[in-house]
């Protein structure tokens, strides 16, 4: 009964709503609402320190926020330190060390990060003053302990490996390398080897020469007036020493004669992460910058309303999202249009990307997207306004960069000014659609060459995942002269010589496994002509034996024990069971085919086919430069060997690491000793 | 709805809209609820001459037929669509055309549009939202466009992401017969396979007033909102079906589960799933100190010991998925280069086990408030922010007030009670246990 009367009343109120409501008509907006800019003061300690304070009661929070106005740095072969600096900062002071930080920041739930060129500090107002106590002892008085360099550097080396499978890392690393060049800080890319070269002094030098008060600004927001501002600066930040800092510069980039593609590998990737880019120079505060950010947003930064979000994800269904990005800087910054599209639609959507550029190049906008762009961004502006720290940036950017003080005073002002032609002089100007930058970071094989007719010289140039060139991986022909037999006879003059190899007699071998996040230990024996025996050991516990001994193979583990005298696995142990079997390839029956050159991790490598008498294929891989097997392809494992050490005489690889279906195993050899003289009884399991 | 967000934060973000706040200074708000049932919740805030208008429904992915996975959040894409007099495409369009901006989030339990508009356009995001809830018009372009877009969210976000199935091989493991099982994107072929009829039913179901939430926060006129809400959303009927709601129950798990799986990425990583009691519950508050205890901060318990001593672990993070039924608190960490699994798990169950035994220094509880309380103050500065945190505080606990008062239930929980639910559910038996491993390449 209640029900009923519910929905009556429901039905009276449908009723009375719809006989005011004419639904098919938008509501009209009332008069536009006044956007008012905040308020901050600004003033300079004696020692140079410029400090910008915005005054922000709404909650009991305050911030203090130090940037350096400096050049970058060309940091060559130990490429990250810079940034190693502003990491290791806060790691120890001559007074705390890491430990000490780490508490006393989270003890009053505070936050403290440092950068190369500065630092951030935020806390309740009620700990300001051990706030300012903590950012001002890592400031002044930082220690950069030896110990912390080398735990962040490791840390990163393992960060930087999680780039190996991260498509959107590798292509963002392609990108800025290729759009700003070797010759400039802004197109260095930290890799392994750049790490590790990483030097204590090289990041004390950087800290002595840059962390000056007289190139800083010190910008304090939110529950804090400006008399308590200055007493606070002044107290935490005027003992700070001024000195000279050095000033740099570089060859400004320019963009390619003609549009370049450069891939970067994903094996098995399902989507390909494409950007195009290209170098250009717009400083900020530029007469231009306003112009071309509404130009830009247009193209590809409108929210759901850019040209390539429209085009590729609500037209075409490519993506799930598309957009560009024009950045000030006051030496060189760049354009960039990013997408990540399903592999199939790769080829279109670079056509679309450079079709959607030179649209604005070659075609007025219609009045109403430059309408509702404008609006769009007058509407971020105002939204923008309610975080204090908008303010805050605002002053930065107008002592910083020298703007009129009533730059964003009269932003919307300008932004609203902008016309049609405008935004095409500023493509025309801005965009490089037949010099920009193709990065593709993807599925190598199902996506590379569909890209090679955007590329102006018909060449796909390939890059690993720190943007280094690498040759593609297809094969290339072996150089005249050479065949199976003598790639293999280099081999085993490699290994120790023929004589030295014919002569061992047996060898055992101490490894340590990991698979399945899981470490085992193993033991190999092996004896002339044909024994072998393998013991799988985790700790104390034997997991599983397998052994030849010229008649059967035995397989032991806990879950029973197996026998076989014939089959597939019986023909397999008794080859694998054979030592050196290279030198007895003849002997045996098997085939062999020199197919050419291969790239294999950086290094050329002879590759090799190899077909045992009972027709199984597998192919291997000789270093042109060594000669030594550094990988084995079969179709069920394929391996990598690597750490040839000499052992008596011969050249083994320590590090093996063999892939079978989904498993990884990696072992290491610990010791092997040859020619003991290791009994025949050896070869037998109870 | 465009959000693109790694694991990582796609996590917190959830851990966000469960654990919003309160500050020094209260929020003030209105509320009420019109006789179609749609519950409505006002704050003014003139500080900028801005407005959000936020609907939130009480369906998420949990509301899920188990051959239709990904459903709500497919669902929440064709809501862009148009409706009866806004044509395809120009949803978006009008709202920006307008100075506004707009987006939506889907989660386990709600489905949640915002758009955010200049002051003087407060009718117009009336006017929108009220239609897409009246009569959306979703058209076959529409339908085959979304299943597209959404199906390269689901490589972008998830499957083509290092380390981006974590959660999805988690839940699937650790719930056995709740929806929870089932990540928000869902399968690809679920959505291949979505038919005009179940996105007629799922709106018919779900996106009726009597289950929304309708929050307008910033610069309004109280008296003037209500009367333009009534306006717009008293003509639209109330459901008329009965609302499908889980009401299975996950059994107490009583055995370790352990598994592997592998995937595109360099280093292991390993995942301890441990069930906890539902978001709002007296337990979950302390589960959530816990949480803070093992890793906020690089003082934190496992932080200190994997990161900075033993350097054996590049990330470690403690995360409790605070959800309306019971959910997973999270221990999630990535091995250094070199290092195995096992090693990181006894480093990690080594903390465990001290705070089940030890009870928390005074200190190391002073400093646990104190962040607490910073987390707190922190959130909820924007217009923006406290629409949503109302939104979610009705729904899911049923009292919006809770945006100012929540902190209080932390302040209650003692140093007992932090070590009481860690003896209660970090435990062997309560948890999922996964090695995430490279595969071969």
């Amino acid at each position: 009964m209640k029900k009923l009367i519910l929905s009556l009343l429901s039905i009276l109120v449908v009723f009375a709503a719809s006989a005011q409501l004419d639904r098919s008509q938008r509501p009209e907006p009332g008069p536009a609402p006044v956007i008012q800019l905040g308020e901050f003061e600004s003033f300079e300690l004696e020692n140079g320190l410029k400090v910008i304070v915005v005054e922000n009661r709404q909650v009991p929070v305050v911030s203090f926020q130090l940037t350096l106005d400096i050049d970058p740095v060309m940091e060559g072969d130990a490429t990250g330190y810079v940034s190693m600096a502003g990491s290791l900062l806060r790691e120890g002071t001559t007074n705390r060390s890491k430990q000490e930080i780490d508490e006393a920041i989270d003890f009053i739930g505070g936050s403290l990060s440092t950068f190369s060129t500065g630092m951030f500090a935020s806390s309740l107002t009620r700990h300001k003053e051990s706030l300012l106590d903590l950012m001002s002892d890592v400031l002044l008085n930082p220690s950069f302990p030896e110990s912390e360099l080398e735990r962040l550097v490791n840390q990163n080396i393992s960060g930087l490996a999680t780039t190996r499978n991260d498509a959107s890392a590798m292509a963002a690393n392609l990108s800025r390398a290729l759009a700003y060049g070797p010759d400039h800080p802004y197109g260095e890319i930290t890799t392994e080897e750049s790490l590790e070269n990483i030097t204590r002094e090289q990041i004390v030098q950087y800290y002595e020469n840059h962390f000056k008060p007289n190139v800083a600004y010190l910008v304090i927001v939110g529950d804090i007036d400006v008399a308590e501002a200055r007493e606070v600066a002044n107290r935490f930040f005027g003992q700070w020493q001024p000195g000279e800092v050095p000033s740099r510069s570089f060859p400004t980039p320019t963009a390619p004669e003609g549009n370049r593609v450069a891939f970067a590998n994903r094996a098995g990737a399902v989507q390909s992460v494409v950007m195009v880019t290209h170098p250009l120079v717009l400083t900020p505060g530029h007469p231009d910058a306003i112009k071309v950010s509404v130009m830009n947003s247009i193209l590809g930064a409108g929210g759901f309303s850019g040209r390539l979000l429209q085009n590729l994800r609500e037209d075409k269904g490519y993506t799930y999202g598309a957009y560009s990005n024009i950045s000030t800087d006051r030496l060189v910054s760049r354009f960039m249009a990013r997408t990540e599209v399903r592999n199939e639609v790769t080829d279109s959507t670079v056509t679309e990307i450079l079709n959607e550029m030179r649209r604005m190049v070659h075609e007025p906008v219609d009045e109403r997207s430059l309408q509702l762009i404008q609006n769009f961004l007058t509407g971020n502006f105002a939204r923008s306004l309610e975080s204090p720290r908008t303010m805050a940036n605002f002053a930065l950017n107008i002592e910083r960069y020298g703007l009129p003080e009533d730059y964003y005073a009269t932003y919307l002002e300008k932004l609203n000014a902008v016309t049609i032609e405008d935004v095409q002089e500023m493509a025309a100007k801005y965009l490089k659609p037949e010099n920009a930058i193709i990065v593709v970071a993807g599925n190598r094989d199902e996506v590379a060459e569909t890209l090679i007719p955007f590329s102006a010289t018909g060449e796909v140039e390939f890059f690993d995942p720190f943007a280094r060139p690498v040759e593609d991986i297809a094969l290339r022909p072996a150089p005249q002269g050479y065949t199976a037999e003598t790639v293999i006879e280099k081999y085993i003059e490699a290994i120790g010589g023929r004589e030295n190899l014919e002569n061992m007699q047996d060898m055992k071998t101490d490894m340590t496994a990991s698979a399945m996040g899981m470490q085992f230990q193993m033991t190999n024996y092996q004896k002339a002509p044909h024994y072998s025996l393998q013991k799988m050991k985790m700790g104390e516990m034997v997991m599983q034996q397998v052994l030849f001994d010229g008649e059967k193979v035995v397989i032991a583990s806990q879950m029973g024990r197996q026998e076989f005298t014939e089959g597939e696995e019986f023909e397999q142990m008794k080859m694998q069971s054979v030592m050196n079997m290279e030198l007895k390839y003849k002997e045996f029956g098997f085939e062999k085919q020199l197919l050419g050159i291969e790239s294999i991790d950086g290094q050329d490598a002879f590759k090799v086919e190899v077909v045992s008498p009972g027709g199984v294929k597998s192919y291997d891989y000789y270093a042109l430069e060594t000669g030594f097997k550094i990988k084995s392809i079969s179709t069920e494992s394929q391996s990598t060997y690597s750490e040839y050490k000499n052992v008596d005489g011969f050249f083994l690889p320590h590090k093996v690491v063999t892939e079978a279906g989904p498993q990884l195993i990696q072992m290491t050899i610990n010791s092997v000793e040859i020619n003991t003289g290791i009994d025949t009884e050896v070869f037998t399991i109870n | 709805m465009k959000y693109k967000l790694n694991l990582f934060i796609a996590l917190l973000l959830l851990l966000l809209v469960g654990a919003a706040s309160a500050s020094e200074r209260r929020i003030e708000f209105t509320e009420f609820t019109l006789d179609n049932g749609l519950h409505v919740i006002l704050h003014e805030d003139n500080t900028t001459p801005n407005i959000v208008v936020n609907i939130m429904y009480h369906v998420g992915a949990k509301n899920e037929y188990r051959d239709r996975t990904g459903f709500a959040h497919f669902f929440e894409h064709l809501m862009f669509e148009g409706s009866e007099n806004i044509g395809r495409g120009e949803f978006s369009e009008i709202v920006e055309m307008s100075g506004g901006s707009l987006n939506a989030y889907t989660s386990f339990d709600v489905t949640n549009y915002f758009v955010m508009l200049p002051s003087n356009q407060l009718e117009l995001g009336l006017w929108l939202e009220s239609e897409r809830l009246l009569h959306p018009v979703i058209d076959s372009i529409g339908i085959a466009t979304q299943k597209d877009v959404v199906t390269e969210e689901m490589k972008q976000t998830r499957d083509n992401q290092p380390y981006g199935r974590i959660l999805t091989e988690t839940i699937k493991r650790a719930f056995t017969v709740h929806p929870y099982q089932s990540d928000i994107l869902g399968k690809d072929e679920h959505i291949r396979n979505a038919t005009p009829d179940d996105i007629r039913s799922f709106h018919d179901m779900y996106y009726v007033p009597d289950n929304a939430v309708l929050v307008i926060t910033g610069d309004i006129d109280i008296d003037e909102t209500k009367e333009l809400v009534s306006l717009y959303f008293g003509d639209i009927p109330s459901g008329s079906l009965p609302i499908r709601r889980p009401d299975v129950v996950e059994p107490p798990r009583t055995q370790e589960f352990r598994d592997t799986v592998f995937d595109k990425i360099q280093l292991p990583a390993l995942i301890q799933a441990y069930h906890i009691p539902a978001q709002g519950t007296e337990d979950y508050y302390a589960v959530q100190m816990l949480g803070t205890l093992l890793s906020q901060g690089q003082s934190s318990r496992l932080y200190r010991r994997l990161v900075v001593e033993e350097q054996s672990a590049l990330v470690v993070q403690a995360m409790p998925l605070g959800l309306e039924d019971p959910g997973l608190n999270l221990v999630l960490s990535i091995a250094n280069m070199g290092v195995d699994l096992p090693t990181i798990e006894a480093s990690i169950n080594a903390e465990l086990d001290r705070v089940r035994n030890e009870l928390i220094t005074e200190e190391e509880f002073q400093k646990l408030r104190n962040q607490i309380e910073s987390r707190m103050v922190n959130n909820n500065t924007t217009i923006a922010s406290r629409a949503m945190s109302l939104a979610n505080y009705h729904t899911i606990y049923g009292d919006a007030s809770l945006i100012n008062t929540e902190i209080e239930r932390y302040m209650a929980v003692t140093r007992e009670d932090i070590k009481a639910a860690a003896q209660n559910y970090m435990r062997e038996d309560n948890r999922v246990v996964l090695f995430y491993l490279p595969e071969a390449q």
